[in-house]
C-alpha cells in the first residue's frame, strides 16, 4: 500500500469533512434529487426499463466485436472516420496529429468524461493548442485548474462567490455573483470561441451501430455550436456507449435524462451520421472509440457488468459517503460507485486501492441504478483482489485466518475479553469513555460491553414450552446476538413460543464470515462458510431465523456464491438459503402473526430505520413496519429512512470512523426530527451503531430491535 | 395529444400559441422581434408564403450568409418535421447548416409546427429516424425540448446559456402533413 498515496487521500479526506457548505449542497441535492427522480418515473416501470438495459448492453458486450465493424462501416459509409484507440495515449496522439494535419491552432470542447479520462486537455495543450472548454461547468472547473467532482454536474463542489472570482479575471472587472448574470458572462466570453475555433471536440452518450452514427444528451446548447461551426469534429467516445439499434438508443433516452437530472428529457438530442455540410464543404468528422481498459473489463466475469453503465451520476447523488466527501475524495476521474470500478480498470488498482475501501456497502446505488448494475457486489469482488494483491492487513490476517476459523478459540477468546472489559465498563452495560489511544474510538458514539453470560450459554436455561410446535426452527445468532446483545436471543424465544414455534440453536455456528469476506480474506468465508451450513442443517430444522440482516445475506447469498464450484457444498449451501428468513419477515410471511401482537404496545411513538442489508439486500421493510403499527406502536416515519446509519462493519471502527460519524449524525438528525421515544430497527449493528449516538449525544430515544419491542408487551 | 404537448412544453418553459394562418404567424413573431431574423428555406413555410408576410410586417429577413449575419439576428424562425407529446419536444432535420446556425445562435428561436404531427412519444418517432437515415447518405438530426438551460452553478436553474433563451411555438393547422418536409 502506497504510505504516500493514502496520506493524500486522509488529507483529501479531512479536508472535505471540514467543510459544511459542500456537505450542506450535496445533502440538499441528494434530497431534490430523489423528488425529481420520482416525479420523472411516475407511470413508469423502472425496474422493467433497467432490466431492458441491462440485457441489451450484456448483449453488446458479447456482440461488440460484430457491433464495432457495423458501427465502422456505416459511419464510414457516411463519410465520417473512425479510429479505435486501444488505450488514452493512442487516443490523444490521434487527436493532436489530426490537429496539426488541419492546421488547428483553437479547440471548442462540449462536455466529454472520456476526454477527462485521456486527459485530453493536457495532450492538447502540450501541443499548443488553444483549448476551451464551453459546458459551463466544465469550463468553471478549467478556470479553476481542477476535475470535475461529479459525472453530470462537473462543478457542484463550487459555488457563486467561487464562480464570480474566476469569471472576473477573465473579464478583467468585478463580477457580481448572481447566477443568472454569471450565466450571462459565460454564454458572452464563450460565444466567439465557436466562431474562431478550427476543432471541436465533443463527446458522445449513444454511438448506434445501425446507423454509424452518434446521440448527444445535453441541455445547454453549447455542444450544437462546437459540432456545427468548426470545421473539423472530432467525438471521443468509449467502447461502451454501443448500441445496437435505434429502439436501443430511445430505450436509453427515456431513462437517462430521468436517473440523471429528474429530466423527462433534456433541452437537446443531436443525432449526428457521417459528414454533414460545413460551410462550402464538408464537415471533417472524426470518430475516436475508445478502449482504455474496456476490453479487459469485458473479460472479468465479476466485474464486466459495470460496462452497463450509461453514465447518469444516478449512484453519486444516493450516496452517503458521496454526499459526505463529494467526488474529489470518492472518485478519481470518475466517480462514486462507478467510479470506484472504472478507475480499477482504467486507471490502475493502484488509483482505486483507497476508493475501493471509501465504500460504506450500504447498497442505495444499486436501487436506483438504470442498468441494474450490482456495484456494491463489484466492489467486494475488487477489495478481494486487492487484499490478494496488497495484503489484508497483519490485524486482520491473524483475526481472521489463525482466530476466528478456529470456533473454539474465538469464542473463549471474547469470553476473556467480557472478563477483561470490566475495569471499563465498570459493570455497566455502555462503554461511555475509552482510555487512551482507544478513545477516539469512543469519542462520537458509546460502544456495548461484551455480554458476561453469551447466549450460547445460557440457551439451555431458558424455558420453552411449546405444546404443539407449528415450526421448529434453528436460531443463527450471530456475533453480535450472541455475545453482545444475548437479550435479543432470549427476546426472539419469548416471542416466538408465544407463536408456538420451538427454537434451537446448534451449537457449531461460528461467525458467519462476512468481515473476514469483505475485507477481502475469500478463504477465510470459505471455511465458516462450510462450518456454519454443517452446523445449521444438523438437525434438520424447517427455517433458519435470524436477527442481523448481514448474516442473513451471508446465509442467503454469499455462501452460495463462495461454494458455487464445489457440487458438494453448493446443494448444502443451496438448501440453507431456501430456509433461511429474517424473524420479522418470518412471523409477518409464514405465521400471519400480526394480529397476534395487536395492541399489547400502549401507543409508543415509534419510527423505523431501514438497515441497509435489510432492505436492499433482504427485500425486506413492510413486515416489520406491519408488526409495530399492528401491536399499537404510533409509528412515524423519519426523513431519509432507509439511509445508512454508518455502521458499516469495520467502516465504522477502523476504515473511516470519521465519515462514519458524519453519517450517523444525519441519522440521529432525522431521528430526533420525527419526535419519536424510539427508533426500532431489525440489525444488531446498527443498533450498536444508533444507540451508541443516541446515548453519546444524550438523547432520550431508545433503540430497539423489532423483536425486543414485540417481546416487551408479552405477558 | 396536443394538450399533452402543450403542457409538456410549457413546463420546460417553452411559450405556444395558436395562430390560425401565415398573417397571424407572422404578426407574433414580428411582435416578439427586436433585430433580424433568420429564415432559412423551408418548403411548409415557403407554401405559406411566411417571408412575404413577415416582410410586410416589417421584419428584417436574413436568408443567406449564416455564419456572418448568424450571430446578430435577433430571432431563429423554422418550421418542424414532427413533435413528441409525452416531453413536449420538437424535432427537425437540420442536416442543412442553415438550419443549424438558425437553431443555436440567435436567442430566440420560432418554430411552426402543424398541430397534426404530433406523435404521442419517443417510441413512436423510431420509424421516422430510421426514415431520415434512410433517405440522406448523412444526417444532423434535432430533438428539441424548450430553451436551453443549465444548473451547472449551484444547482439553480437558469434558462438561456449558449443555446436560445427563449422557444416559441406556433401552432398553424394545414402548414404540412408530411413528417419528413420542414
Amino acid at each position: 500500500m502506497s504510505r504516500e498515496r493514502n496520506r493524500n487521500y486522509r488529507q483529501r479526506v479531512d479536508q472535505a469533512l471540514a467543510s459544511p457548505r459542500l456537505q450542506n449542497a450535496l445533502h440538499t441535492f441528494g434530497d431534490a434529487y430523489v423528488v425529481a427522480r420520482q416525479n420523472a418515473f411516475a407511470g413508469l416501470d423502472f425496474e422493467a426499463m433497467r432490466t431492458e438495459i441491462a440485457s441489451m448492453k450484456d448483449d453488446v458486450r458479447e456482440r461488440r466485436q460484430e457491433l464495432v465493424a457495423e458501427f465502422t462501416r456505416n459511419a464510414e459509409a457516411a463519410g465520417a472516420k473512425v479510429f479505435l484507440a486501444r488505450t488514452a495515449e493512442d487516443a490523444n496522439r490521434y487527436i493532436v496529429e489530426l490537429a496539426a494535419r488541419q492546421g488547428v491552432k483553437k479547440v471548442v470542447k462540449s462536455k466529454s468524461m472520456a476526454s477527462e479520462e485521456t486527459h485530453l486537455n493536457l495532450a492538447l495543450e502540450a501541443a499548443g493548442l488553444e483549448t476551451l472548454e464551453t459546458d459551463l461547468g466544465e469550463w468553471i472547473i478549467q478556470l479553476a485548474g481542477q476535475r470535475p467532482s461529479h459525472m453530470v454536474m462537473p462543478a457542484i463542489h463550487m459555488f457563486r462567490d467561487e464562480v464570480a472570482e474566476l469569471f472576473s479575471k477573465v473579464t478583467g472587472q468585478k463580477e457580481s455573483d448572481d447566477i443568472p448574470h454569471l450565466v450571462q458572462v459565460a454564454r458572452e466570453q464563450l460565444r466567439q470561441s465557436y466562431l474562431e475555433a478550427d476543432m471541436g471536440i465533443s463527446g458522445a452518450n449513444m454511438a448506434i451501430a445501425e446507423t454509424g452514427g452518434i446521440a448527444l444528451v445535453t441541455n445547454e446548447g453549447n455542444a450544437r455550436l462546437a459540432t456545427t461551426l468548426p470545421k473539423v469534429h472530432v467525438a471521443l467516445v468509449g467502447l461502451e456507449k454501443l448500441v445496437p439499434t435505434l429502439e436501443d438508443a430511445t430505450n436509453i433516452l427515456r431513462v437517462l435524462p430521468r436517473n440523471a437530472t429528474g429530466q423527462l428529457l433534456t433541452s437537446y438530442i443531436t443525432w449526428i451520421r457521417g459528414a454533414v455540410p460545413c460551410g462550402d464543404t464538408d464537415k471533417e468528422l472524426h470518430i475516436v472509440l475508445l478502449d482504455n481498459g474496456r476490453s479487459a473489463l469485458a473479460e472479468s466475469p465479476q466485474c464486466r457488468d459495470a460496462l452497463r453503465c450509461i453514465k447518469c451520476g444516478a449512484c453519486a447523488n444516493v450516496c452517503p459517503v458521496y454526499q459526505t466527501v463529494g467526488g474529489h475524495v470518492f472518485g478519481h476521474i470518475y466517480i462514486s460507485a462507478i467510479g470506484v470500478i472504472l478507475t480499477a480498470f482504467f486507471h490502475g488498482l493502484e488509483n482505486a486501492a483507497d476508493l475501493v475501501k471509501a465504500c460504506i456497502g450500504c447498497r442505495a446505488c444499486v436501487a436506483v441504478c438504470p442498468s441494474a448494475i450490482d456495484l456494491e457486489g463489484i466492489i467486494l469482488h475488487l477489495r478481494e483482489v486487492l487484499g490478494e494483491e496488497e495484503g489484508i492487513g497483519a490485524g486482520k490476517a491473524l483475526v481472521f485466518k489463525h482466530i476466528m476459523r478456529n470456533r473454539k478459540l474465538f469464542h473463549s477468546m471474547i469470553r476473556a475479553a467480557s472478563m477483561l472489559q470490566k475495569p471499563v465498563t465498570r459493570g455497566e452495560r455502555s462503554i461511555r469513555h475509552l482510555p487512551l489511544f482507544f478513545s477516539s474510538l469512543t469519542e462520537w458514539r458509546t460502544l456495548p460491553a461484551i455480554a458476561e453470560k453469551p447466549l450460547r450459554d445460557s440457551w439451555k436455561t431458558m424455558p420453552q414450552k411449546v405444546k404443539k410446535p407449528r415450526y421448529r426452527v434453528a436460531f443463527f445468532a450471530g456475533c453480535l446476538n450472541d455475545f453482545v446483545y444475548p437479550e435479543m436471543g432470549s427476546d426472539l424465544v419469548k416471542v416466538l413460543n408465544h407463536l408456538d414455534v420451538e427454537v434451537t440453536f446448534p451449537k457449531e455456528q461460528n461467525c458467519c464470515g462476512v468481515p473476514a469476506l469483505y475485507s477481502g480474506d475469500r478463504e477465510t468465508a470459505v471455511a465458516l462458510a462450510e462450518q456454519n451450513i454443517a452446523a445449521m442443517l444438523a438437525d434438520k430444522p424447517d427455517f433458519v431465523v435470524t436477527t442481523c440482516p448481514t448474516c442473513t445475506m451471508s446465509l442467503q447469498r454469499d455462501f452460495l456464491e463462495l461454494l458455487k464450484d464445489n457440487p458438494v457444498w453448493a446443494e448444502k449451501a443451496r438448501q440453507l438459503a431456501d430456509i433461511t428468513i429474517d424473524v420479522s419477515r418470518f412471523i409477518v410471511d409464514k405465521l400471519d402473526g400480526k394480529a397476534v401482537f395487536a395492541d399489547t404496545a400502549g401507543g409508543e411513538k415509534v419510527t423505523y430505520h431501514d438497515s441497509c442489508h435489510l432492505k436492499r439486500g433482504a427485500g425486506v421493510w413492510e413486515q416489520p413496519r406491519q408488526l409495530l403499527a399492528g401491536s399499537g406502536h404510533d409509528l412515524v416515519e423519519m426523513a431519509h429512512s432507509d439511509r445508512c446509519c454508518g455502521f458499516g462493519g469495520s467502516y465504522s471502527f477502523t476504515s473511516h470512523p470519521d465519515i462514519a460519524k458524519h453519517i450517523l449524525n444525519d441519522k440521529v438528525n432525522d431521528i430526533e426530527e420525527t419526535g419519536a421515544s424510539c427508533v426500532a430497527m431489525d440489525c444488531p449493528g446498527c443498533i450498536m451503531q444508533i444507540r451508541g449516538g443516541l446515548e453519546k449525544q444524550e438523547k432520550q430515544v431508545r433503540a430497539k430491535h423489532t423483536i425486543e419491542l414485540l417481546a416487551e408487551h408479552l405477558k | 395529444m396536443l394538450n399533452q404537448f402543450v403542457e409538456a412544453l410549457k413546463k420546460v418553459g417553452g411559450q405556444v400559441a395558436e395562430v390560425a394562418d401565415v398573417g397571424e404567424a407572422a404578426a407574433y413573431i414580428a411582435a416578439h422581434v427586436t433585430g433580424a431574423v433568420l429564415l432559412p428555406a423551408q418548403p411548409s413555410l415557403q407554401r405559406a408564403g411566411l417571408v412575404a408576410a413577415l416582410e410586410a410586417d416589417g421584419v428584417a429577413l436574413v436568408k443567406d450568409s449564416w455564419r456572418e449575419q448568424g450571430p446578430a439576428a435577433s430571432a431563429g424562425v423554422t418550421g418542424a418535421n414532427f413533435a413528441l407529446a409525452d416531453t413536449g419536444t420538437l424535432v427537425l432535420d437540420s442536416t442543412a447548416e442553415a438550419l443549424r446556425l438558425t437553431t443555436t445562435l440567435p436567442e430566440r428561436h420560432f418554430a411552426l409546427l402543424d398541430p397534426g404531427k404530433i406523435l404521442a412519444d419517443s417510441l413512436a418517432a423510431v420509424p421516422y429516424l430510421r426514415g431520415f437515415h434512410e433517405r440522406a447518405p448523412r444526417n444532423y438530426l434535432a430533438y428539441i425540448t424548450g430553451p436551453s438551460r443549465t444548473a451547472d452553478i449551484e444547482r439553480v436553474l437558469t434558462i438561456g446559456v449558449h443555446g436560445p433563451r427563449e422557444l416559441h411555438v406556433l401552432l398553424m393547422p394545414g402548414l404540412s402533413s408530411n413528417f419528413y418536409e420542414l
